[in-house]
């Protein structure tokens, strides 16, 4: 177990700020207080067959 | 097995040829080599096509998935498929892109800095391999702006990125359409148009005017000095019986007798950019040819089958 979990960003659904979350952490914007928030596009690079 | 010799000798004649079409007549030979040959073409000819996205940024509107079927329906100059490896019989790599035999790479990298949209097209793939580029059509088509930018793959608004890597391998239609060289490949029997004139001398001139006008299509007109209908393009017929009709309408059966040449052929081929019209007869003979070659082979030994790899699993394969 990591002791100290790096945050993930995510994006608010109203004002599109970043928002870092760790676990447990109470989903809502702190900027404006909305609760829905966008995952963000995986840094990794995606392969795709093209069919 | 010895048995009667059922070979003929084929013969061609080329009546129009440009870059990405072809017409050709196909004489001394069966429907079933004419069809055989016409398949060949479609499907079995081999060309370059980009058939593995690895997608790093991709900020667009479309998603992954379908920028990557865009990618692999782009016509790849194909000259040199037909002495490249297929990826999985490859002995150099295992297909990932890495062999100069099997693949060729690309990159494509853009970004729309200004308010106006940028259109990210073929022309922005960069190939490792000058041999194997996309398919340019400017000068083909569209001469009236020299800035003909090519096939788009997506439009990026102010902010917007993409940014890849793609892998193109040799494959054949059967496989994926995008690996069809060939646009439209058909083939008409040529008519034998013969008109009974002691029938049609009994038609006066209103009934000739009035059959001639009764096909579709313009095979037959009226030749006003000597009173007589002539066949003016025989190839124009399209088998719609129409002016058979007509002539038992007019109670003249028999007034004109049209058979299909069952061994004369005419062709026309469009080919998609990725090899020429010209080539791509060629290259469907020699594939054409190495498949009858496996049919002899595995007809002598069991084990040549095995030998034959690739053409092998096509003839099982079916």
């Amino acid at each position: 177990m990591d002791p100290q979990p790096e945050p993930v960003y995510y994006i608010c659904g109203d004002c599109g700020m970043e928002i870092p979350l760790k676990p447990n952490d109470v989903i809502q914007c702190r900027e404006c207080g909305y609760r829905i928030l966008y995952k963000k596009r995986t840094r990794r690079i995606v392969q795709y067959e093209a069919r | 097995m010895e048995g009667k010799s059922y070979q003929r000798v084929p013969r061609v004649k080329i009546r129009e040829m440009r870059d990405d079409y072809m017409k050709f007549e196909l004489r001394d030979t069966d429907a079933s080599v004419a069809n055989a040959l016409r398949r060949v073409m479609i499907a079995e000819v081999p060309t370059v096509a980009i058939d593995l996205v690895e997608i790093e940024i991709n900020s667009s509107v479309l998603n992954d998935e379908f920028i990557a079927h865009r990618l692999g329906l782009i016509p790849l100059t194909s000259d040199r498929a037909m002495s490249m490896r297929f990826s999985r019989d490859c002995d150099a790599c295992d297909g990932d892109g890495q062999c100069e035999f099997c693949s060729v790479e690309f990159h494509l990298r853009a970004k729309c800095h200004s308010d106006q949209t940028l259109d990210v097209t073929s022309k922005d793939l960069l190939s490792s391999d000058h041999t194997v580029v996309p398919v340019d059509f400017s000068d083909s088509a569209g001469m009236e702006s020299s800035e003909q930018k090519g096939i788009i793959i997506v439009k990026l608004r102010r902010g917007q990125e993409l940014r890849l890597r793609a892998i193109a391998r040799k494959g054949i239609g059967k496989d994926h359409a995008k690996w069809s060289p060939a646009a439209t490949v058909t083939f008409m029997y040529e008519p034998d148009i013969r008109i009974n004139e002691e029938l049609m001398d009994m038609l006066t001139l209103d009934e000739k005017k009035a059959w001639v006008e009764s096909s579709p299509t313009k095979v037959f007109d009226f030749d006003p000095k000597t009173e007589k209908v002539v066949v003016v393009d025989p190839e124009a017929y399209t088998y719609d019986d129409e002016v058979i009709k007509k002539a038992e309408a007019m109670g003249k059966p028999g007034l004109v007798d049209i058979i299909a040449k069952e061994d004369s052929f005419i062709f026309t081929v469009e080919s998609t950019g990725a090899v020429k019209a010209s080539q791509l007869l060629l290259n469907a003979i020699e594939v054409l040819k190495q498949k009858l070659d496996a049919v002899r082979l595995s007809e002598d030994t069991v084990e040549a089958d095995d030998q034959f790899g690739e053409l092998g699993a096509h003839m099982r394969g079916g």
